[in-house]
């Protein structure tokens, strides 16, 4: 009696402390009531090995379930909450990206590679919570929404041909899920500004004051993600809340100052990592936190190879110097500087497949102000050199065959070697079997015959029932369908290479479908390929503020790992765009002279011209009439008859042939003459 | 040889002795003929597709409404309650008062009939004697006691319940009595109170007065606001979008429960306007987001100050996104209401009027856009001393000001008063305000402007559409615009019956569907495929044949012609000849 009387005076403390809360003090944000609005904002800051730095910006916005979503808000953006309640949309991500993402340097297997790298161009699934038959209604209406949210050309995704709907290989695998691309969409400060407008500050405060538009698009990457998520059932009577999670990567090109250039001797600036600071890579500081977010945080994660790096040559210099470094003050940075003193240090919880762990070097927002700016820099003192973790098989795709007929697509994976580090539990294992799953896209003018697919492994050809476990097929309809392919594949551990080829026609296209660049080609999207036996996630030690950060608890979802491939431009048979008229043309022509002449013919009356023309003979001879008629009998398969009469004033009509001629010539010459 | 001489010399130049052949005149002009046939058939085939418009019944529409002007029946009752005089005459004098009044009116005309009881306790008195709609009142059921001089609202309820409260008719009332006081009540009456000395025809002419300024044209001022402004979508649906804007959150941010405002303010004027608009709410608090005008410090007041010429610049179109409604429709009429929390470096911030005076609402409004207003904190410190930057919630009492000047700034926008007196030419009335934002009173005016307004607008786009229409021979029309124009005709007619019968809800609902029939019409995206099958591109396809071909036939068919009749004259000459010779 007593358990069952606790909960409910717990539960009507509850409702009672609410229930003041909204009239005495209504919308006081300060108190952890869980009925509010949240915003939080986070920086990730990561060097990478091939010089160049990783900055992550990831923001939250949560709006907790509430009759009044999409009606009322009070920090989260109101369109969004509108787009949700008015599609029904259950889970969505909207990715704009330019560049690609490098996966051999910058790794493959950690979360950010692993979901926040994305295909160039636009791509776009959505989830929904309608009816089967009201999903393509639904997308096709929110294609059209978000085009106009994000002045961008999305709601070209609403045409049958350019999307398709994975059943499982894509991850959120639901019958209601909808996947597009456009991979030539180009990406701009047109789609940054309303996206920054979805964040309570803007880019007027807080972190976003770094988005300097110069600075981050002449990045080497750029990746601006939305992704929401609305829980609760969905359902009409009852509500749900929504998250939104804005996120931005981007990869720049730290400018080495000059005078610290030259001081280096040159055999050490070789290796040496360039230093780096906010205000060198953004040309901006973080001048205080944004107000109205609850955590605002910046982030600097050296990786796993970087650490394992570092140990390594602090164990050297402990042999060699033998300085007395004990392994506690080993973070106190021998071998780099960081300008700012970290408030936490979050170290990764050691994963199963990897030597080492990460490092997050955490900064509180909160203690930097207008006065006192954070200019968090790095400044390496000694060489490094470190390789970043990539996916088990890195991934390509390439066009094969030339012509305008027929090609091939082929998607080769090729064994990293680092793969050999997590997975030397199981490599001796005969049986030890590596999960690939292969998610392909093609429009419907590029027509694949699916029975041509082969495999190979490690350059061996193979029977494709050995390999492929799994594989559904949607071929494509002309105009109406793109073909869709997903394919679970299971490699041997100890396989080096495997490829698997798929032979295509090019198709044609009506003189309407071509896009206005015709010649450039067309673009192939992505193909998805995911190893969901490994999960890109790290792990960190139970604590409040790992919890409370949404980034870090991003960053400890079980995620399949997961890559893109190349986008594949092919070229199609383009035809001479003015060719509809021409042929129209000279077949009227044709047509005319054909009326023209049978009209002639009909009309014609033989024995009166003949007589004419006897007429005329005994008139007049010239050379060219007697070759003439000579001709024409020789045509009409008569024997010719000779004039009768010799010619008499045959010195007149050539006269008058010559002053024809002249004045035609003139004529002619005249025309030249004004017109030149 | 004289037979030979005889027969006439026969000179193939002139004459000739066969009749001239038919067969290849029959064949060409066979030929040409048979063009000329075919061209109807190429024409059809050319065709394309227009849905039948009927452009008379368009017509029609239009000319009916610009010439006979729309008819709202109006019914007056002006009752004078201790009066002894001729309800007659008193009627004819108010009579020749209303029209002295109406003279000058708009399209929308309005056919009233007035009657007048006079109740002097012992006798009732009414002119015209049979009135045509059954009149609730009776007479001795309201005396002179009944009008308490300080609670309007009572006597109000008194005559609510004495004349009913669903009566379509407007009626005044006039009593002897100490205090004078002339008030216009939430229902349709008003009553006036004169003093013993005032003569008949005065308290006459001031009840044509209320009729025809206040229960007709709604109480408004001529030229403030006009008529033709009204904020609704063409869709009939109108989204309230309220946004608190914090202009600089470092130094302080408030935030409002916007939920219970919604429920408890709003809620009761949204549904009392439901015949006029479907209004849906919504609400958003915007951060950093500065004026775009300068204010400057007032010593004498403490305070800034921005005045009226500031106004047009004070909305930041660049900061302050104050986006479209997903939620709404394509042509809703979204109205955008501001609350601007300045920041600490302009804290007070007042407006000051023309006059020199600071304005009481401290807001303005902006045609067909919404209002803005100003909001200053209780106490103009900023709290930087204590880092945490706390949401503070705006009290209570200062939200609800703030929507009473909202509901002010809507009732402008829609072109009424938002203080509660009228003053007319002849004296000065209270208006009882009503709880939901409209009286019943200025609720039927809305509705007789707004059925006027839309059917206007309908029969405008209408008639454009069929010019254009018109005068674009080649333009595809689909069935589909065919159909919508027909039931916006059907609407149209339905909200004119309607109206004339005084259905002011059923008129303004089918006028609203009229109206938004016609501009569906007239936006159809099919209607932008006109450009892209033109008179030029036929011409263009056609012309490499028609052109070679039609000149060989017509050219062919002139010559056998000519040289048919040619031919025939040297027959006939010859056959002159013969007839002579013989």
């Amino acid at each position: 009696m007593t358990l069952l009387q606790r909960p409910l005076l717990v539960l009507l403390l509850l409702v009672t402390h609410h229930l003041l809360q909204c009239w005495i003090a209504f919308g006081s944000v300060d108190e952890e009531g869980q009925k509010q609005e949240e915003f939080n904002e986070e920086l990730l800051l990561k060097p990478l090995p091939d010089r160049k730095v990783l900055a992550h910006f990831h923001f939250q916005s949560s709006a907790p379930p509430s009759t009044s979503n999409g009606r009322h808000h009070h920090l989260f953006p109101k369109a969004i909450s509108q787009l949700v309640q008015k599609f029904r949309v259950k889970e969505m991500e909207l990715s704009f990206t330019q560049g690609r993402w490098n996966y051999e340097r910058w790794g493959g297997f950690d979360p950010i590679a692993s979901s926040n790298a994305k295909p160039p161009g636009v791509e776009l699934w959505a989830v929904f919570d309608v009816p089967q038959h009201q999903v393509d209604a639904s997308w096709k209406n929110l294609t059209h929404a978000l085009s106009g949210l994000f002045c961008a050309s999305i709601n070209f995704l609403e045409s049958t041909s350019t999307y398709s709907a994975p059943e499982w290989s894509f991850p959120p695998s639901s019958g209601n899920l909808r996947y597009g691309t456009l991979p030539r969409e180009a990406v701009c400060t047109e789609n940054l500004t309303p996206w920054l407008k979805l964040l309570p500050c803007r880019d007027k405060a807080g972190l976003a004051v770094l988005l300097d538009r110069p600075s981050i698009y002449r990045g080497f990457y750029h990746s601006q993600r939305l992704h929401l998520t609305s829980t609760g059932s969905g359902s009409k009577g009852t509500d749900s809340g929504i998250i939104l999670n804005q996120a931005l990567t981007v990869v720049l090109q730290p400018i080495q100052p000059n005078g610290l250039r030259a001081s280096m001797d040159h055999a050490s600036e070789k290796h040496i990592q360039p230093s780096w600071s906010l205000s060198s890579i953004f040309g901006k500081q973080v001048r205080g936190r944004c107000v109205l977010a609850k955590s605002s945080k910046v982030y600097l994660q050296l990786d796993r190879g970087l650490v394992a790096e570092l140990k390594r040559i602090h164990k050297e210099n402990e042999k060699s110097v033998a300085n007395g470094l004990t392994s506690e003050n080993f973070w106190s940075y021998p071998s780099f500087e960081l300008s700012a003193n970290p408030d936490r240090i979050v170290i990764e919880e050691n994963s199963l497949h990897s030597k080492s762990s990460s490092i997050l070097y955490n900064f509180q927002v909160e203690k930097y102000s207008e006065s006192e700016p954070l200019d968090l820099g790095l400044t390496w003192k000694i060489p490094v050199v470190w390789l970043c973790q990539s996916a088990p098989l890195h991934s390509s795709r390439f066009l094969m065959g030339s012509g305008n007929e027929r090609g091939a697509i082929a998607i080769s994976l090729k064994s990293t070697q680092l793969r050999e580090g997590f997975m030397g539990a199981f490599a001796d294992n005969e049986r030890c079997e590596l999960r690939v799953d292969v998610f392909q896209v093609v429009p419907w003018y590029v027509k694949v015959y699916f029975h041509s697919l082969q495999v190979f492994i490690d350059q061996q050809p193979k029977a494709v029932s050995d390999v492929i476990e799994k594989i559904h097929v949607s071929p494509s309809k002309d105009k109406v369908s793109p073909g869709m392919m997903e394919m679970v594949l299971k490699l041997p551990c100890r396989v080096k290479s495997a490829a698997l080829t798929i032979e295509f026609d090019k198709g044609f296209l009506h003189i309407d479908e071509y896009p206005p660049d015709a010649n450039q080609g067309f673009d192939i999207p992505s193909a998805i390929i995911s190893f969901p036996n490994f999960h890109a996630s790290m792990f960190f030690l139970e604590d409040g503020s790992v919890n409370k950060s949404p980034l870090l608890s991003k960053f400890q979802e079980k995620s399949p790992v997961m890559s893109y491939t190349e986008v594949l431009l092919v070229p199609l048979t383009t035809p001479d765009f003015s060719m509809p008229y021409n042929v129209i043309t000279i077949t009227c022509t044709v047509f005319a002279l054909y009326f023209g002449s049978l009209l002639n013919v009909l009309r014609r009356r033989i024995a009166e011209e003949e007589r004419f023309l006897k007429d005329k003979a005994t008139k007049k001879t010239g050379q060219l009439p007697l070759l003439l008629s000579k001709l024409s009998a020789k045509l009409r398969g008569r024997p010719w008859e000779p004039p009768h009469s010799p010619p008499s004033t045959s010195f007149f009509i050539s006269s008058k042939l010559v002053f024809k001629v002249i004045l035609v010539a003139g004529l002619a010459v005249g025309w030249q003459y004004y017109f030149s | 040889m004289p037979e030979i001489s005889e027969v006439p010399e026969l000179d193939p130049k002139i004459m000739r002795k066969t009749k001239p052949g038919l067969k290849r005149l029959f064949l060409t002009h066979s030929v040409l003929f048979s063009f000329l046939l075919g061209f109807p058939f190429l024409w059809k085939s050319v065709e394309i597709y227009r849905s039948p418009l009927p452009f008379r019944e368009i017509d029609s529409l239009s000319t009916h409404l610009r010439s006979n002007t729309l008819l709202f029946p109006l019914h007056f009752h002006a009752i004078f309650i201790g009066f002894d005089s001729d309800a007659d005459r008193l009627r004819y004098s108010i009579l020749s008062e209303i029209s002295k009044l109406t003279s000058q009116n708009l399209k929308c005309f309005n056919n009233y009939s007035l009657s007048v009881t006079v109740d002097s306790g012992s006798r009732c008195l009414r002119a015209p004697i049979t009135s045509p709609h059954s009149c609730p009142y009776q007479c001795g059921s309201i005396t002179a006691i009944d009008f308490d001089p300080v609670d309007d609202v009572a006597v109000d309820e008194r005559l609510g319940s004495v004349f009913g409260r669903k009566i379509k008719e407007y009626s005044v009332v006039v009593v002897k009595g100490e205090n004078e006081r002339a008030v216009v009540g939430k229902y349709r009456h008003a009553w006036m109170v004169v003093g013993g000395g005032m003569e008949v025809e005065m308290a006459a002419m001031k009840v044509a007065e209320v009729l025809v300024k206040v229960f007709v044209n709604g109480g408004r001022e001529e030229g403030s606001i006009r008529t033709e402004f009204m904020p609704v979508g063409a869709d009939g649906n109108i989204v309230l979008s309220f946004n608190l804007l914090n202009a600089d959150p470092r130094d302080w941010v408030y935030d409002w429960d916007f939920q219970k405002i919604d429920e408890t303010l709003l809620a009761p004027m949204i549904g009392a306007l439901g015949p006029v608009a479907n209004i849906s709410v919504e609400s958003q608090v915007l951060y950093h987001t500065p004026k775009a005008s300068f204010s400057y410090w007032n010593q004498k007041l403490e305070s800034h100050v921005f005045s009226t010429k500031d106004l047009p610049f004070f909305v930041n179109s660049n900061e302050w996104h104050l986006d479209t409604s997903i939620a709404a429709g394509g042509r809703s009429k979204i109205l955008q209401f501001v609350v601007y929390v300045p920041s600490a470096k302009e804290c007070p911030l007042l407006l000051q009027l023309p006059n020199g005076e600071i304005s009481k609402t401290n807001g303005f409004i902006s045609p067909m856009w919404g209002g803005v207003m100003v909001w200053n904190p209780q106490s103009c410190l900023k709290n930087s001393e204590n880092k945490t930057t706390a949401r503070h919630a705006i009290p209570l009492q200062d939200l609800e000001n703030m929507f009473e000047v909202f509901i002010g700034q809507f009732r402008q926008l829609f072109g009424f008063r938002s203080v509660n007196v009228y003053a007319g030419g002849s004296g000065i009335w209270n208006l009882v305000p009503s709880e939901r934002g409209f009286t019943e009173w200025e609720l039927d005016v809305l509705s007789r402007q707004h059925t006027c307004f839309n059917l206007h607008s309908c029969a405008t786009t209408l008639a454009s559409l069929s010019r254009l229409v018109q005068s674009l021979p080649r333009m595809i029309i689909m069935d589909e615009i065919g159909k919508q124009v027909k039931y916006s005709l059907e609407a149209a007619k339905l909200a004119q019956s309607n109206a004339s019968i005084g259905g002011y809800g059923f008129s303004t609902t089918s006028s609203r569907q009229a109206r938004s029939l016609a501009e569906d019409a007239f936006f159809h995206p099919s209607i932008m495929s006109v450009s892209y099958y033109s008179f030029e591109h036929c011409f263009a396809v056609y012309s490499p044949f028609f052109l070679p071909v039609s000149m060989h036939v017509v050219l062919a068919a002139l010559r056998e012609l000519k040289r048919y009749k040619q031919e025939k004259a040297k027959y006939l000459a010859w056959k002159a000849k013969a007839n002579a010779s013989s």
